[in-house]
């Protein structure tokens, strides 16, 4: 039952995990470059969901229809005016770029809503759907958990049928060649840009009602995203989805069987252990970046 | 003869005000206004700004000189350093956390300035022999103390620890451990955790699993309420769940009844406890402030207010060491009076409350001389 409770709380935990990687993954798949400012970007999402709430009393899940367009504009124009400037630059100059972003967000964050953890309360917030055997599933893990599943199948599709979604699989497989296909790849880029933001504050509001909004709350999460973009393969959407699971999986599993102080070593060990025999990730091409 | 004469009218002039003036009074307090523990730290600059405006009522002019940390402990150290070398203060309050404070303590005695420590509970800050280290709060041990004495006549059996991986945390389950054995209580499990993680289901599932009588949580701010949800999810139900002040005495922990219903946690005040202008205390600062004041606010209240009033007679920080040892108090913290007893020196014998949210009040519970409601026990949804 112990067990069955860990994976169960496991994998719905990874499934938000999941969403922050693949929306890390897909910018470094078509830009090749780390944002290291996108745990920064969902923590707007959860402060957008926050005043959604408070301010308009729509609730966090029903707002990502509003959350979604507005993020996803807002990584547009973030695009548009500093990312494409460093496209062709030096990984380092990338790095300055997009930790500095993330600064001025998380600075200006805690200028305007101050450093107090805001808790977002629905009616959902602490309930459980309880079956006979005892396990507990938490409502707004379950329903974060669908809402994530929706999210990646439509983006799935999206990438695999549409031609926007070609022409961005196109540009992460090969920018040159893409290039004198006659694909544009700056709009592209532009593109990829939005969604990975716009995913990004999608698993931060989806994560508000059950955790607590700060303007820092976005660091620890950047960690992990990161870890699960190169668990799975960076620039792999399916690798960052499964590694967001696995992360979600074991953290659960060490937890329960090990220590909750242990459960962060555990994480990072196996994340080692994967890179000494697949250096270039689960899901991730051999002789890719 | 005649320009010597007149620098020397001018300099007598010049130097006459100063003479006649005595160098403002100046008392540092250093506390975490921003970072993870601004929250609680936000009750500690209001309970100190009621004070200082107290006691300016009555006349007592102080340069009162604030200072962050962050709750960073190298940042608290900084800035004990630079109240005390460029400002020139007295003494210093704060800071606030046990971290924090336990670092500047071990500095005083360098540079011999007074530091009273309002609400940090690690024991060590009064344990090692610091002559300038003074404490009005009960430290760690009767944290746990009260709770468990609280809880005993009910008779339990088992006990679960799950708190934060901080000075505070670990220091206070230590102590607890070992009044549950002196107690007799069998420990079922031991969960130490990172702040500030999304998930601890699967720790509260191992938790349930134990199936514990009592579940004693150390936890700052909003972790409380993390914990508290979750638990609620998973259907973890003990007999009673014990925080240990922080977290657990929060106006907005209260706030969520849902969750906070009938959990009993230990507090160094209550705004119901008989001690003199509690109560005056709470309505004042509600009044002011709009929030309800956590024993924080009370701590740096009258730590504020014991400093000010202390170096206000005696002028210098030698003379204020020695007027905070001699002295005794009786204000809205109860009686206060720095002690040497237990291996403790400086420290105020703090009598620590109990109390147990019912129905969104906080309501003391224990020990009896000082309360008017009953322990509900034991705990249910």
């Amino acid at each position: 039952m112990l067990f069955l409770q860990a994976l169960v709380s496991g994998i719905l935990s990874g499934g938000v995990y999941a969403l922050a990687g693949i929306g890390m993954s897909l910018v470094f798949g078509v830009m090749n470059i780390s944002n290291f400012a996108h745990g920064d970007l969902m923590m707007l999402g959860m402060y957008l969901a926050y005043f959604a709430f408070t301010l308009l009393h729509i609730d966090p899940y029903l707002a990502l229809l509003l959350i979604i367009p507005v993020s996803f504009l807002f990584g547009f124009i973030l695009e548009k005016v500093f990312i494409h400037r460093v496209i062709d630059h030096p990984h380092q100059n990338q790095i300055l770029l997009t930790i500095g972003l993330g600064l001025i967000m998380s600075n200006t964050a805690l200028l305007a809503f101050t450093s107090d953890p805001k808790i977002l309360t629905t009616t959902y917030s602490s309930s459980a759907i309880n079956t006979a055997s005892g396990l507990s599933i938490s409502v707004p893990l379950l329903l974060s958990f669908v809402i994530t599943s929706v999210i990646t199948a439509v983006l799935y599709l999206f990438l695999a049928k549409s031609s926007t979604g070609m022409a961005l699989r196109a540009t992460s497989q090969n920018r040159e060649a893409a290039q004198l296909m006659g694909i544009n790849v700056a709009k592209m880029s532009a593109i990829a840009f939005g969604i990975g933001t716009a995913l990004a504050a999608t698993a931060g509001a989806l994560i508000a009602p059950t955790y607590y909004i700060h303007p820092l709350a976005g660091h620890s999460f950047l960690l992990k995203s990161f870890t699960i973009c190169v668990l799975g393969g960076l620039g792999s959407v399916v690798g960052a989805g499964v590694g967001g699971i696995i992360i979600g999986v074991v953290e659960s599993m060490a937890a329960t069987y090990i220590s909750t102080d242990w459960k962060d070593v555990v994480v990072f060990v196996l994340f080692l252990t994967v890179l000494l025999f697949r250096p270039q990730g689960l899901f991730g091409k051999k002789g890719g970046q | 003869m005649k320009k010597l004469l007149l620098s020397l009218a001018t300099a007598v002039l010049l130097a006459l005000p100063l003479a006649g003036e005595a160098a403002p009074l100046k008392i540092g307090f250093i506390n975490s206004i921003t970072g993870k523990e601004a929250q609680i730290g936000e009750n500690l600059t209001n309970g100190a700004a009621l004070a200082i405006e107290d006691l300016r009522s009555k006349g007592v002019q102080v340069d009162f000189v604030r200072e962050d940390d962050g709750g960073d402990p190298k940042n608290a150290l900084a800035a004990y350093e630079k109240l005390v070398t460029r400002d020139g203060v007295i003494g210093v309050v704060g800071p606030y956390t046990s971290g924090c404070a336990n670092v500047v303590a071990s500095r005083a005695d360098q540079y011999q300035v007074p530091l009273l420590v309002p609400a940090a509970a690690k024991e060590e800050i009064t344990r090692n022999g610091y002559k300038n280290v003074f404490r009005l709060n009960a430290p760690a041990d009767v944290y746990s103390r009260v709770l468990l004495s609280a809880v005993a006549p009910y008779k339990p059996k088992t006990i679960a620890y799950v708190y934060a991986a901080t000075d505070f945390g670990v220091s206070t389950v230590k102590t607890a451990q070992v009044n549950a054995a002196s107690m007799g209580l069998k420990e079922v499990a031991n969960e130490k955790y990172q702040q500030g993680q999304p998930d601890y289901r699967a720790t509260l599932s191992k938790v349930k699993a134990a199936n514990p009588d009592l579940v004693f949580l150390v936890s700052y701010d909003a972790d409380a309420i993390l914990l508290m949800r979750q638990a609620k999810e998973i259907g973890l139900a003990p007999k009673a769940f014990l925080g240990a002040g922080a977290g657990y005495t929060t106006a907005q922990f209260a706030q969520q009844k849902e969750i906070s219903n009938l959990v009993i946690s230990a507090t160094q005040w209550t705004d119901d406890v008989n001690w003199p202008g509690a109560a005056n205390f709470a309505k004042r600062y509600q009044a002011k402030f709009a929030k309800e004041p956590s024993y924080h606010a009370a701590c740096a209240y009258e730590a504020v207010r014991i400093m000010v009033d202390t170096a206000a007679k005696t002028r210098t920080a030698a003379k204020l060491r020695a007027g905070l040892k001699a002295g005794s108090w009786n204000g809205i913290m109860g009686p206060v009076k720095f002690a040497d007893y237990s291996g403790f020196t400086n420290q105020n014998n703090h009598p620590m409350l109990v109390q147990q949210l019912q129905n969104g009040k906080t309501e003391t519970v224990y020990p009896a001389q000082f309360s008017k409601k009953r322990l509900v026990y034991p705990f249910k949804r």
